[in-house]
This record gives C-alpha cells, structure tokens and sequence, in this order.
C-alpha cells in the first residue's frame, strides 16, 4: 500500500487535462486549510457541545457533528493539518534520504552501489506497513515516529529512481563536458546531476504522496498515529465507528476527504509523469 | 413500558445470584426451561492467558468459570456458602481454616477432586514459575495447605486475613485438574481442566475464541444456582470480537445469540429494537475513576484534588457519553459492593464556584495568555495517560470541562510498556481505570501504602499513590477480624477519609452487560459480575 | 507455447540458466534476510531499557524466568555472543517467547497463520479475476470508454482499504445481513474483507492490463487471427491476454508487499482473527518478540515470493532468458 517505488502505469495518450487542473485545484484548497484553517470556517474543531451530540447535516452544521457534538466540517477542515503532514514529511524525509542514498550508490562505485542496494533490499523486505509498525514499538506511539517509519517505507523507492537518473543523466553531454572543463566531481553532483534528476522524481514523489497519506491514517485508524482530541481523518473514522448504528456521517464524510485528497495527489502526480516522460523522449 | 437495565440491576440487588431480563413489554413467556442447544456468544476482550490463576483479565475469568468451580461462592452482599467446601471451620487465632470437601467430584479429566487436589491449587497460584498476576495476591497471607485425609484441607495463614474466603470463591482461585498443573504454563493458557459444567476439548486460540461442551456428569452447582445436574446448554461457543459496532452486527443480524460489553450507544438501540434482551450487573469494586497522582504534581494538593473533582460536571459528562446506560458514580467503591456507604455521595457535587475559590486559595491565580491558571509563572497542567483508548470520549469532554476551569489536561494514549513504566515511576498526574472486586477489600488494594507502585516493589493498584497511615491501619485492622459488622465499620471509615481526601474521581459504575436474542434465557452474575452460563437455556 | 517468439533452447540448457537465477536470486535473498535479523538484534539492543526489559516487554516475572531469559539469550555475554545466540535461535526457527501471550512467539504466529494466508489467497484470486475481466472489457479505443475506466480505477485506487471495509461492513453486514459481521470462519466471511483489500490492487493490475492489452491489440498477429476470421472475444483471451500479463506479473511483487501491509489493517477492521491484530496489540504492548518475530516472517515471504515472480517472469517472457 505504501511501495512509492512503483511507478503507476500511465497511460499512452495524455487525456485527462481538466482532471489535473481540478485536482490541482483541490490541492490548493487543502493547502490553504492546512495553513490558514481558520479561513474556512469560524466554529472552534474541539468544542464540545453535549446539547447537540450525532446531528445530521444541517445549515448549522454543514457536515453534521460528531457523538461529542463537535462540528464534523470544522474538523474535517482543521484535520488537514495533523492528516496531510506525517504523509508530507515522510514524503520530505525519504526523498532526502533517497536523494542521499541513490546519489552515493550511483557515485561511489560498485562496492558502494552494492552496499546500499543490499540496505534498500532489507528496507524493502518487509512489506510497508508492518515496517513502520516495527518503527513504532521500537520509538514508542506518536505522529513523529509514525513519520520516521513512513519515511523509512518510502525511501527505497526513491533512493532507486535517484540512482537509475544520476547514472541516466551522467552520460549526458553537458556533464561529460563539466568534467572535461576539470570541475570538481562534487560540484557537477550538485549543480548539474542532481537538478536534471529532480523532475522524474518530483513527480513520482506527488503519486507517492496519496499512498502515503492512505498508510498514515491507517495508522491513525488503528490508533498508532496523532492522539486525540487532535483531528485528524483517519482518527475520525476509528471514532465514529461505535456510533454507525444512529449515524453515518461521521464515518463517511472524513473518509470522503482522505479519498479526495489521495486522488488529487494521483492525478496530479500522474500527469507530471506524463508530461516528463514526453519531454524525455 | 420497557423495564431500564438500571432498575433491573437494583432489583437485582436483593437476589442472592442475581439474574435479571429486562426484556421487552410483551415478550413472550418462553415456558419451563428445556435443555439443548449450542450458545454463539461474542466477547469483547481476549485473556493473553485463559488460565485463572495466571491472568488476572476479566475474560479469564468470564472465560474460566464454565470450566473451573471454587471451594466456596459468594452472594451479591458478601455472604459466603459451600460449593466444593461443603463446611469449614476457622481456628480461634483465625490463621487456619480447615475445609471439608465435597464427595464424589471429578475433573472432567477423571481425576478425583480431593484435599490433594486442593492443596495442588494453592501451591500453583503462588509458585513463583505461574507468574501470577492477581491470584497470588489474593492470598498473599497464604502460608502452606496440607492434606488432613482426602477430604480435609488444612490452609494455614501467616497473618490474620479475613479476605480470604471470598478471594477463594473468585475463579482466579479456582479449582484446576492437578494433572495439568504439572504442565508448561503455557499450555495451561491454552487448556484448563476443572470440574465445572462445561469442558473445552479444544481449548482457547487467541484471537479466535473457545468451545465448550456440557459436562454431563456435573452434579455440584454453587448455591443459589437455578437448576440442579448438569448444564441446560449441550455447548457454547466463544468468538472474539473487540470492535463494539461488529460485535452488535454479529448479534443483530443473528450471527450469534449473545455478545458481551455492548457498548452504550448500543445498548440504546438494543432497548427500541424489539426481540432482544439485555442483562446487565453493576460490578461491585471500585467505579470506573479518574485517579490523581497523591504523591507529586500539582494534584498532591488536596485543595487541588476537590477543586478538580467539584468543578468537573462528572455525572452530566457520563450521561452524555454512556447514553444513560451507566449509572454516575458518586463514591469510592461502587454502589453494589458490600459495605458501601451511600451517605458520602452528597460531599461530591457539581459547584464550579467552590471549585475555583478552591484553586484560588491553593495559589493557582494567575492566568496565561490561553486563559490557564498558573502559580509561579507555570501553567496548571495534568497529563492524564489513559488506560484504554475507550476513554477517548469521556477525556474529551473532561478536557473541554476542565479547560473551564483554567486547567490544562494533556491526554496521552501510551504503548501498555510505558503506561508501567511511568505508573511505576508515578511520572503522571493522572489515569484512569476501574477494579472490580467482590468486596470491600478492594479499598486496601486500591489505597493502602504498601501497594504503591515502584520500581523495586513492581506494578501494583494504588495509581493514587495514596499513601495515609489512619487508612492503613483501617485496613489492618479490618483483616484482623472476621466479624463482619466490625470489618465493614473499618471500611466504611477509610471510605470517609478517602472522600475527604478526594483521593479518586469516580466516573460510573461499570456495568456487565450480556445482550442476547430474545430467546435466550436465565443469564446470572456471579458476586464479581463475571456472566455464567450454567443456567442458561435457548428458547428458540 | 513461448517458442512462438524464440527457437526453443534445448532443454537442459534451459534447466541450467533456470538453476542459475534460481541460486543468484536465493543467494541474494539470504543475504537480505541475515541482514534483516542483524538489523532487528540491534534495534533490540538500541531500545531505551535493558533488553531483558525490552523482551520480557516489561510484563512482571519471577526471577527464576528473568534468568531464564538471559541464559536463553546470553544476554550476560559480549555483544558477539548475544548475536551468534540470536542467529542461531532464529536459524533454527525459534523467535523466542513472548511474555504477555506467555508462549513462544512462532506458536502464537503459527495459530494465526492460517486466516491470513487464507485472506490473502481470496484476495489475490478475486484480484486476478477481477482484473482480467474488466480490462477485457475496459480495453477499448473509444475516449469515453478509457476514461471512464481511469476514472473508476484512480478513484477505487485512492479509497483507503479500512474506510471501504467499514462502509461494506456497514452496508452488506449490519444493513442488509448478507455477510457475517464478526470471525475468520467460512469463505462468506472472506467476501467482504477480501474485497476491501483487493480494490486498489484490482485497479492497478486493471490499468496495466488494459494497456498491455491496447498495446497487444495493435500487433501484427491479432490483424492476422482478425483476418483468419476469429472472434473478438476469443482473439483477445487466446492471443492478447498473454502478451498483456508480462508486465503484470512485473508488478506481483510489489502487490504481494502492499496486500500483505494491509490485510493487517483489514483484518482489525473486521474482527478477523490473524496476523494483523496479534501485530497490532504486539504494537501496542511493545511485545517486541512478537513483533521481530512476525516481521522476519514477513520478510522471508516477501522474498520468498518475489523468487517465484523471477521465475514465473522467467517462464512467461522469453527476454528475461539471456
């Protein structure tokens, strides 16, 4: 569920341009629900109103409120934050490392190459999320540890992708030329290798993002990720389970916005792959 | 008219084993009770270990008690009667009981249940190898058991304890087949033999559940049982289901015909759908509690400790989350354990006025930038680690209740190995949990200083960390005596001092609760509000 | 039935390349998995407390089982000795004994083997099946037709696994009673759990064998079979599909990894019995010998598996001969 290295198999004729734009569209909403929440709506996400506890949608509540009366929409919208940020920062840690680790695997040579294949191997062995559950009983339940071994997951896959660009890219005519005009070899990493690398990888990191955020509120649904009373979708859902028998939007609406927000992370995703992979050709 | 499981469990009260269907308005008279038929029953939480004198859960015991009979029973207001002991006399310095036994019981497994036996038992619960838990405890004054002919059994204490009785009639000191106590101690998690009304072949599987077939030679019920002879059920069969909404689509959409623990908001449902029942016990012991830390923290004040337990509106945040179906708790010990003192519920009422003159006059005076109190430039803040994440709706509402009051909670949902890490370091300002005990000596386990938890002396029950010599010496005195006016004076005293102290904040009265088909008949508690089955017959 | 593309090789020089993947792949894979009990004997190590604390996960014991558990592990010898102690104890199968379930961890394991595995086949049929069948009839060159399949796929690949199990709990459990609610017992109590897992996994293998199929559908041969007469429907599941399954057993690894990560979090959402909620509480206690335990064997599956997808790449596209 949460193997980044798989690049998802595109389609061969670009369709789908209105699909980006309003995937990027909703990406931008989120974005600005996990900064400036409070532009969205006025009412507080943990206040407890004990009068109005499992009410339906209404004009009061847009989405309804949950068994502790607190406003399901207010909560959606201030659960971005904790939702989207252990996927985001996994993501942002194992592209660093990946970026570390395929750049030094492509670079030092094969004893180094087979050195860190074998680790990103032993990472890959263990199926996804059995290793961040591994992560979580070795560094204890919490949203920072959540994230670690998230990371962890995600790296391989793009300590790969860096490897197979920077041995693409080092072939490449202008690289050869840096080093034959005697620049040092760290500075033609830096300032040639590794920016021509960054488009392929962007993108595979945007698909990445929605299996990420998938993994961190299962994490969250089972109890291993941000604690309550903090919001956050997938913790919402494990909540509203007791109460499906009175009422169903708490358990639908939540799981409604990580759906979204996945998908718009594939599609945009996907269509960057596209794009770079008809400018490659 | 539909009878509430409330008034069904006062009711239940005056019952020597109580029993009680509050079942719909109308609901049919189902006749005599007629033997046959195989119980599907779903339960809640799994024992890590099925073996009573091993596990201290209460799904060991719920799910022993077919299997295993104790020497004697106790009734729902401490009295105790003959089961397997069908006598027994107490030495003048009360440091020896002698049990006569009961003849012609077998094991299951065709072994004799003799003084042997029994002495196999005691010896098992507190050899060190059976890593007891609970068991041990319960008769921590036990010194040794021997053997007087076959059915004599000398039990001989090396201080005086007059809990012992009912700590025997507990399934945690039940009667096993000493042929198995010989066994690796896992096995025994997986496979008891006893002399009970119904025998699992198979065993438990973790995560799965148990089977359990009708002992056909069963001829000893404990007293107040329904019925004579062996059990009316051929057999019964255990599922594990620890999610509250599939365990009631299990029994809804008639998977299986009982479940345990239904949860609150599904017990409502469960009370306008008409074709089921519920039964349901207060558990005697102590009320599900928010428990301070005594000992450190801000909460070793005890102004601090009335302040938070009258500014908190506990009895409407429990009507709030629990629907109605448990009763607020407004004592130290629950309302159904013997001995409990009910003319102490009106020092504990809701006054938030009281509550911040209270914190004023402790020195939290001083206000923050979010509104908290602070002494000192630091901010009034508990963290609470929870017990069980089935708090989460209760600590929500505390929290927004004590935020009211300048109080700062930080909820913590912690791994169970750091949970007894801090317990035993007291690294908390407070938690959350509840003990359910048939008697009133659940006060010493739950407060006397000597069961504080620490490092070097391990996990033990006073999270309170209360620690007061005048109470320990009520407990004392209470196990010198076996007089039992005289004992429940004692407790009725440390129950006073331990609500002057605001030594706990008492949330509800857990309730046990079996939800069944309409067709399922005769479901009882025992004195700990364990279900049995032995009773029990399907109508339908 | 390959050597439609190739000159068939002889057969004991096929024997013998097959031997020779086989014995790179399966030496690669043990240096994997040395490697992964290395690392688990030093997380071990490396966690705050001692490690008798940390293996006993903090549960009260005598001391006699306390000396037990250092003598067990060696953990009053060097470093080098508790490590040579840990292989060999994992070597020969033993992953220790786990103090809160009080037995030894590969029983614990073995007992909820079973309904995993059996989660997991369901999955990988309903998978297969689902698959094939609709990128048969999603394999069209019509617009509306592929996007509406890409619109169906991407959304069903975005549906969190534990959120689709609730609704279909919901829905065709507590609603309409079709399925059992609760247990692991029965194929009816398969059918909800097995679908919740299998969604995504249908609509990625759906995508790529859809293409494969459009991109086998313009080949030369199919013009051929068209113009010989056959069938729509039997040109494509006689020739097509399996030119269209080599990139799909490319990715059976990457699924075997992805389904065995969450039938964990199905199985918790439907109350199954299995590996998933004996990890989970493992978790949650830090019950760490259970933990390492089951994520070794997860490691060895893992593997095992992606050995039989070399071979079976092998045995399907001729290139991957050499």
């Amino acid at each position: 569920m949460t193997d980044t290295e798989l690049a998802v198999p595109r389609p061969r004729r670009t369709t789908g341009g209105t699909a980006f734009w309003i995937g990027v569209a909703f990406l931008v909403l989120l974005a600005a629900a996990v900064v400036f929440p409070a532009l969205f709506t006025r009412i507080d996400p943990n206040a407890a109103d004990l009068l109005s506890t499992l009410r339906p949608p209404s004009a009061a509540h847009w989405l309804g409120t949950d068994q502790n009366g607190r406003d399901i929409f207010a909560r959606i919208v201030y659960g971005a934050r904790p939702s989207l940020v252990i996927g985001l920062g996994a993501t942002v840690l194992a592209l660093a490392g990946g970026i570390v680790l395929g750049t030094a695997a492509a670079q030092l040579g094969r004893a180094g190459d087979q050195v860190i294949s074998r680790v990103l191997d032993v990472l890959l062995s263990v199926p996804g999320l059995l290793l961040v559950f591994l992560v979580v009983a070795v560094l204890g339940i919490g949203s920072a540890n959540a994230t670690i071994g998230l990371a962890l997951v995600g790296l391989p896959g793009f300590a790969r992708v860096v490897r197979a660009e920077v041995i693409r890219v080092r072939g490449a005519h202008y690289v050869e030329a840096a080093l034959g005009l005697g620049w040092r070899r760290f500075t033609v990493i830096v300032r040639h290798l590794v920016p021509n690398a960054v488009g392929p990888i962007f993108a595979l990191a945007t698909v990445g993002l929605g299996s990420m955020i998938v993994a961190s509120s299962s994490l969250s649904f089972v109890g291993l990720g941000p604690q309550p009373p903090t919001a956050e979708w997938g913790a919402m859902l494990s909540g509203s389970r007791d109460y499906l028998v009175l009422a169903w939007w708490p358990a639908v609406f939540p799981g409604l916005a990580i759906t979204l927000a996945v998908l718009a992370f594939t599609v945009a995703g996907q269509h960057l792959q596209r794009r770079i992979d008809r400018r490659s050709r | 008219m539909r009878v509430p499981a409330i008034a069904c469990v006062v009711l239940a009260l005056t019952a020597l084993v109580s029993s009680c269907a509050p079942g719909q308005a109308g609901s049919a008279d189902h006749g005599p009770p007629r033997p046959g038929g195989t119980l599907r029953l779903a339960i809640q939480k799994e024992p890590e270990c099925l073996d009573p004198h091993q596990s201290p859960t209460e799904a060991a015991g719920t799910l022993a008690r077919p299997i295993v009979d104790s020497l004697v029973s106790q009734d729902a207001t401490g009295g105790i009667h003959p089961w397997l002991a069908i006598g027994w006399t107490i030495s003048p310095d009360q440091l020896t009981y002698t049990f006569a036994l009961r003849q012609g019981v077998r094991f299951s497994d065709g072994t004799p249940f003799d003084s042997a036996a029994v002495v196999a038992n005691l010896e098992h619960v507190v050899a060190p190898a059976t890593k007891s838990l609970l068991a041990a405890n319960l008769i921590a004054a036990f010194s040794s058991a021997a053997a007087i002919d076959p059915l004599t059994v000398e039990v001989r204490l090396s201080r005086r304890a007059s809990s012992l009785l009912g700590a025997l009639a507990t399934p945690y000191l039940g009667m096993e087949s000493p042929r198995t106590l010989g066994g690796s101690a896992s096995d025994l998690c997986t496979r008891i033999v006893g002399t009970g009304p119904f025998i699992s072949d198979g065993g438990y599987a973790q995560q799965s559940g148990i089977n359990y077939r009708r002992n056909p030679d069963y001829a000893w019920p404990p007293y107040g049982a329904g019925h004579d002879g062996p059990a009316r059920l051929d057999g019964i069969t255990v599922q594990v289901a620890p999610d509250n909404a599939a365990r009631f689509g299990a029994l809804s959409s008639g998977q299986v015909d009982a479940i345990t623990a239904i949860s609150p908001v599904n017990a409502r449902v469960l009370k306008s759908t008409p074709g089921f029942v519920l039964y349901s016990k207060q558990m005697p012991g102590s009320n599900y509690s928010y428990w301070p830390n005594t000992e450190r923290g801000p909460l070793s004040d005890p102004l601090v400790r009335k302040a938070f337990r009258s500014g908190v509106d506990w009895a409407q945040i429990v009507r709030n989350v629990y629907f109605g179906v448990y009763e607020p708790a407004h004592g130290v010990l629950s309302p159904t354990t013997p001995g409990y003192d009910a003319s102490l519920e009106a020092g504990t009422a809701y006054d938030p006025a009281e509550a911040a003159r209270l914190l004023d006059q402790a020195g939290w005076t001083g206000r923050d930038a979010e509104g908290y109190r602070t002494k000192n430039g630091q901010r009034l803040t508990l963290r609470h680690m929870w017990s069980d994440a089935g708090i989460t709706d209760v600590a929500v509402q505390v929290q927004a209740a004590a935020r009211q009051l300048g109080i700062q909670t930080v909820e913590e949902n912690l791994d169970g190995g750091t949970y007894v890490d801090r317990i035993l370091k007291g690294d908390y300002e407070l938690t959350d949990t509840n003990f359910s005990a048939p008697g009133p000596e659940v006060l010493q386990v739950l407060y006397a200083s000597a069961n504080i938890p620490n490092p070097e002396r391990g996990l033990n029950n006073n999270m309170a960390r209360y620690d007061n010599p005048a109470v320990d010496a009520d407990f004392d005195q209470a196990m010198q005596t076996t007089d039992q006016a005289a004992r429940l004076a004692h407790y009725d005293d440390a129950q006073r001092q331990l609500t002057e102290d605001a030594a706990v904040f008492p949330l509800y009265t857990t309730v046990d609760t079996v939800a069944a088909r309409d067709g399922v008949q005769d479901v009882e508690f025992d004195a700990g509000a364990l279900p049995g089955f032995y009773d029990t017959w399907l109508a339908s | 039935m390959a050597g439609v593309l190739t000159v068939p090789a002889p057969r004991d020089r096929r024997a013998g390349r097959l031997a020779r993947l086989l014995g790179t792949r399966i030496a690669a894979s043990v240096v994997v998995l040395w490697a992964a009990v290395t690392a688990v004997f030093f997380l071990l190590r490396l966690m705050p407390g001692n490690t008798v604390d940390v293996l006993l996960a903090r549960s009260q014991v005598s001391p006699q089982v306390r000396a037990q558990v250092i003598a067990a592990y060696r953990l009053d010898g060097s470093v080098g000795t508790q490590y040579l102690a840990y292989l060999g104890r994992v070597l020969t199968g033993d992953l220790g004994e786990s103090y809160v379930l009080r037995e030894p961890v590969a029983t614990a394991i073995g007992q909820q083997l079973p309904d995993s595995l059996a989660l997991l086949a369901a999955t990988m049929v309903i998978t297969v099946v689902a698959s094939v069948v609709l990128a048969i009839l999603g394999a069209s060159r019509r617009p509306w037709v592929r996007s509406s399949f890409t619109a169906v796929e991407s959304l069903a690949s975005s549906v969190p696994p534990f959120w689709l199990g609730l609704l279909l709990l919901t829905v065709f459990s507590f609603t309409l009673h079709w399925f059992p609610a609760i247990g692991s017992g029965g194929l009816p109590g398969l059918v909800l759990p097995s679908i919740a897992l299998a969604a995504s996994a249908v609509a990625v293998v759906t995508r790529v064998l859809r293409e494969g199929l459009l991109h086998a559908l313009e080949e030369p041969f199919v013009v051929t079979a068209r113009a010989r007469g056959t069938g729509e429907l039997a040109v494509r599941f006689r020739h097509v599909l399996r030119h269209a399954l080599l990139p799909v057993t490319t990715i059976l690894g990457w699924m075997a990894g992805s389904l065995i990560g969450g039938a964990v979090i199905v199985e918790i959402v439907f109350s199954r019995a299995g590996i998933g909620r004996l990890t989970l509480s493992a978790v949650q206690n830090r019950d760490m010998p259970v933990v390492t335990g089951v994520v070794l064997l997860a490691a060895v599956i893992f593997v095992v598996v992606n050995i039989l997808v070399d071979v079976l790449n092998w045995i399907v596209d001729p290139r991957t001969r050499g």
